[in-house]
């Protein structure tokens, strides 16, 4: 008979297999669930560098910003605005009515319209521009609530782009609304780059246009498809 | 001084002790492999916010797309974060009282920005560049995963350097059309075949670097 060992390493042995359980335990919920503090980083190697990345802090300002607006009254080197025409939609106090010239209509240009319009204006205008948006719709169902409008809500219909009052603009007024607004809607300067605001602009005609076909649009050999 | 004499009952546990002589190693490694790796510390990091702020509303409800805040992903290597007022070209009058806005009022009364705690921060020695992705064919989604359904946005890729050269190596599977960059219910490997996905990959001349110097410079 072989001599067995006291009791007590066998407890020991149990409780050590079970204490050997539980960095793996901890390990496997830590993987398969989210936390709020930030993770373990216990070597910074040059994680941290003494530099600014964009939209970081910075100690050095009042506001905690590292990236500084521009002083009031100060312009930019390449953002003078000489060219009314591209920067305002305007030329002698007039609205222009014709694109910039280095923006011809094209058929790039129009896509490029197309997909930032849909991006930028469909939330509140709708695909098609009729002013049926999903944030214009909720924003409408808000108002109307039963015990009164959700937190103050008001809303203002967004405008059909379809609307007579808008498809005589000319296209250097439909820019300014763009980029400044109008009453209550907001304006897309900040967000939206000058070239882009004039493809959504030139869009924006087009799709107007398509509103108002006629069968002499169509091209001859097509026309008995439409009829 | 006497020798020391190991005991006779140690002949029985002799085995054992090579058995968990064995084994140690071998759970150390594989604790240390599976714990430390950046699949279980930086996964699923989901910082409080000062708003309550819902992508799975904004985008999943109302159909936001991710352009329309994050405005220079697709022009810039850094996607911004949103400025106050792009939230306020809706909330001025959508929610105007929401007591769950106030931080965000208060920063367009004061000029402060709202303080959103960074979810993802890649150490300061590596470049990513959102527009080199983004123009070439990849998806949020692959990133950053479902975020039109998250109520709080959280990790959800461990972006490790292994993790960013997988798909260098073999990014076909992750290629799709760019009109579809932002729409992420959309899944090009159930959508297309391997063969379009490799057609689109020579279309767009996709050829991933795992040059050092693109990502450290
Ligand atoms: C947050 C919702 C919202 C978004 C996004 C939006 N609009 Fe508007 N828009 C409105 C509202 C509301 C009005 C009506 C304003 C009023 O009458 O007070 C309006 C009016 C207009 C008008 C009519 C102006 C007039 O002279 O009556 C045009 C044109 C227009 N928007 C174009 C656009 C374009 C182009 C975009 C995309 C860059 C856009 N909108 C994005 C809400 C929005
Ligand atoms: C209405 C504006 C809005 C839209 C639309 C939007 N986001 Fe965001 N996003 C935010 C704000 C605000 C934050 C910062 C707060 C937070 O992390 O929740 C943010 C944070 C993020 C972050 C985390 C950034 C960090 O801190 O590291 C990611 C990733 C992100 N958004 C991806 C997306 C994607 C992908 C889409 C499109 C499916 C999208 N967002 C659409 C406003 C928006
Ligand atoms: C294009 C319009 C639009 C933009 C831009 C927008 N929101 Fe909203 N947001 C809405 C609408 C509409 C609702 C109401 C949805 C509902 O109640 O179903 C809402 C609801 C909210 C709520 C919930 C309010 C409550 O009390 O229930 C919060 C918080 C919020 N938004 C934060 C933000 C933040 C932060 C931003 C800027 C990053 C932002 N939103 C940008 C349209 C917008
Ligand atoms: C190839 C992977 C990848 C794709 C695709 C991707 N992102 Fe990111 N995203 C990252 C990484 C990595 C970071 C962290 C960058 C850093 O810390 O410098 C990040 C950070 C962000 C941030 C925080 C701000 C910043 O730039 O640090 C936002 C917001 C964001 N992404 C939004 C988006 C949106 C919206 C899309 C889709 C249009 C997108 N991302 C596509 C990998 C990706
Ligand atoms: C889901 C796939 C995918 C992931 C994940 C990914 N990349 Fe990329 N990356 C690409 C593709 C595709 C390109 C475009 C290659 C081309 O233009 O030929 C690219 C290009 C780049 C470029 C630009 C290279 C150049 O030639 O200008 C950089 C920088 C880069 N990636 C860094 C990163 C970093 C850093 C990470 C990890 C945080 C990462 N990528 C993760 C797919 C990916
Ligand atoms: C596709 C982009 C990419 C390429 C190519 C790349 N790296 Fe990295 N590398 C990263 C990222 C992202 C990290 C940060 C990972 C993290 O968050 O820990 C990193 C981290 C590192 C680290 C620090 C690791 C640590 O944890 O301390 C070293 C060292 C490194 N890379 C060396 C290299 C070398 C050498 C090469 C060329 C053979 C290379 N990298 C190529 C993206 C890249």
């Amino acid at each position: 008979m072989m001599q067995m060992p006291p009791k007590i390493f066998f407890y020991l042995g149990i409780v050590a297999a079970c204490a050997a359980l539980i960095p793996p335990v901890l390990a496997v919920q830590s993987r398969n669930t989210t936390s709020e503090k930030p993770p373990l980083h216990p070597f910074l190697d040059m994680d941290v560098q003494p530099k600014f990345k964009p939209q970081t802090e910075s100690v050095l300002f009042a506001d905690g910003r590292s990236a500084r607006p521009q002083p009031a009254g100060t312009v930019a080197r390449d953002e003078a605005m000489e060219d009314t025409h591209r920067n305002f939609g305007v030329v002698d106090g007039q609205w222009v009515t014709t694109m910039p010239r280095d923006l011809p209509v094209s058929m790039d240009l129009l896509r490029r319209g197309q997909a930032r319009f849909n991006i930028y204006c469909t939330a509140c205008h709708g695909y098609a521009g009729e002013g049926n948006g999903t944030v214009n719709r909720r924003a409408l169902e808000l108002v109307t609530n039963a015990s009164g409008p959700v937190n103050g809500t008001v809303w203002v219909q967004a405008k059909n782009i379809h609307d007579p009052t808008v498809t005589v603009q000319p296209v250097g007024q439909l820019f300014n609304t763009v980029t400044h607004g109008i009453r209550n809607m907001a304006g897309y300067g900040t967000q939206i780059p000058t070239d882009d605001r004039w493809a959504i602009v030139a869009y924006v005609k087009a799709l107007q246009r398509s509103f108002d076909a006629q069968l002499q649009d169509v091209p001859p050999d097509q026309r008995s498809k439409v009829q | 001084m006497s020798r020391f004499l190991f005991p006779r009952w140690s002949n029985a546990v002799l085995p054992l002790v090579a058995v968990g002589g064995a084994i140690a190693p071998l759970y150390i490694v594989f604790l240390i492999a599976y714990a430390w790796s950046p699949k279980t510390i930086e996964v699923g990091y989901k910082p409080a916010q000062p708003v309550p702020y819902s992508h799975a509303l904004h985008v999943g409800q109302l159909g936001l797309d991710c352009r329309y805040c994050h405005t220079t992903v697709d022009r810039a290597a850094h996607a911004s974060v949103p400025a106050t007022q792009t939230c306020m070209n809706c909330h001025t009058q959508v929610q105007k009282d929401s007591p769950r806005l106030k931080p965000v009022r208060e920063s367009y009364e004061s000029g402060r920005s709202v303080l959103w705690t960074r979810v993802h921060d890649l150490p300061d020695y590596s470049y990513f560049d959102h527009s080199a992705h983004v123009n070439r064919g990849v998806s949020c989604v692959e990133c950053h995963g479902r975020i039109d359904q998250m109520e709080v946005v959280q990790k959800a890729a461990p972006m490790s350097m292994g993790w960013c050269l997988e798909c260098h190596r073999n990014p076909t599977d992750n290629l799709r059309p760019l009109d579809r960059i932002t729409q992420l219910s959309w899944d090009q490997r159930t959508e297309m075949t391997a063969e379009e996905r490799e057609a689109l990959k020579k279309l767009y001349h996709i050829n991933p670097s795992e040059n050092c110097s693109t990502c450290h410079r």
